[in-house]
């Protein structure tokens, strides 16, 4: 399941950067494109906002068929304040910016992606594609939240892949 | 004498000075090395980036059941500041990877600067242990 959550982040967070080049956020000192996993990251209790972040709930596997199909939640919680040049006056439209933004990018064909394995980056050696893909279900978007002066929502996502040979 | 505790930086010297005598002692703040730029490892979970321990002395540490809090003058905290790069005290703090008291890595869940005469002579943090 690790090569689906991989890819899917992968993908997603590809083509939110294609369609806001602008979205980035600062991690560490580097800047990168405004999606992260929350649970490759050092635990932190301050919640980045302008960015797209991913966390995975539980898995289910259905073993029935001749290979394990893994379906896998995935929710992704983004909160904006506005911008401080509109006295975040506009925290209602960057909210609705980027609800447009990651539905164009869960919409945008091909709702699916080769599996790839990544395990190799952390030698120095190329990420491998795999035999199979994954594909996801369409977005689910959660109520918005008020927290202080940010809005905030979490929409939901099912990323469906089959379980190749000795994957973990 | 008089203009000193007027100003900014006699405040700070005497909050470091309050700190120091009533049982001020030394932790550790921990920050990550800056990420590498271009590589997905660290993205991904794949690579994990150096740590970095820096001593922060005097603070005064209030450990509590629900809430544990870490009292520290903003002369040291400026002195950090201008050491290690950094634009502001919040930078900081959002950026480290916690505070380590006698080998326990806390992490910071909130940061407030007492202020007086326009400027920052304490900051309180609020910091949460580790589930064990």
């Amino acid at each position: 399941m690790q090569n689906t959550k991989d890819t899917f982040y992968e993908t997603l967070r590809n083509r939110l950067a294609a369609l806001n080049p602008d979205r980035t956020i600062v991690i560490r000192g580097v800047t990168r494109p405004g999606t992260l996993v929350e649970e490759n990251e050092l635990v932190t209790a301050v919640d980045v906002p302008d960015c797209f972040r991913l966390r995975w709930r539980p898995a289910a596997i259905d073993a029935k068929g001749t290979l394990p199909l893994a379906t896998l939640q995935c929710e992704i919680a983004y909160e904006t304040a506005g911008t401080a040049l509109n006295s975040g006056m506009d925290r209602g439209r960057a909210l609705a910016a980027m609800d447009g933004e990651l539905l164009a990018a869960l919409n945008q064909a091909p709702q699916n992606a080769v599996k790839t394995n990544y395990a190799g980056l952390a030698f120095g050696h190329a990420a491998i594609t795999m035999n199979t893909s994954l594909w996801w279900a369409s977005v689910a978007f959660g109520p918005t939240e008020i927290k202080d002066d940010r809005l905030a929502r979490i929409a939901t996502v099912d990323v469906m892949s089959f379980e190749e040979t000795g994957e973990l | 004498m008089a203009g000193t505790l007027n100003s900014k930086e006699g405040i700070a010297r005497l909050t470091s000075t309050v700190l120091r005598t009533a049982g001020g002692r030394s932790v550790l703040l921990r920050i990550p090395a800056p990420a590498t730029a271009g590589i997905d490892a660290e993205q991904l979970g794949l690579a994990t980036p150096q740590f970095q321990d820096v001593v922060m002395e005097p603070v005064a540490f209030r450990k509590a059941v629900s809430e544990n809090r870490l009292l520290v003058s903003s002369h040291t905290i400026e002195t950090l500041i201008g050491t290690l790069g950094y634009d502001a005290a919040d930078a900081l703090f959002e950026t480290a990877a916690g505070i380590v008291v006698d080998g326990v890595l806390f992490t910071i869940t909130n940061c407030i600067a007492y202020e007086a005469i326009g400027g920052p002579y304490c900051f309180c943090l609020t910091l949460r242990a580790p589930v064990r």
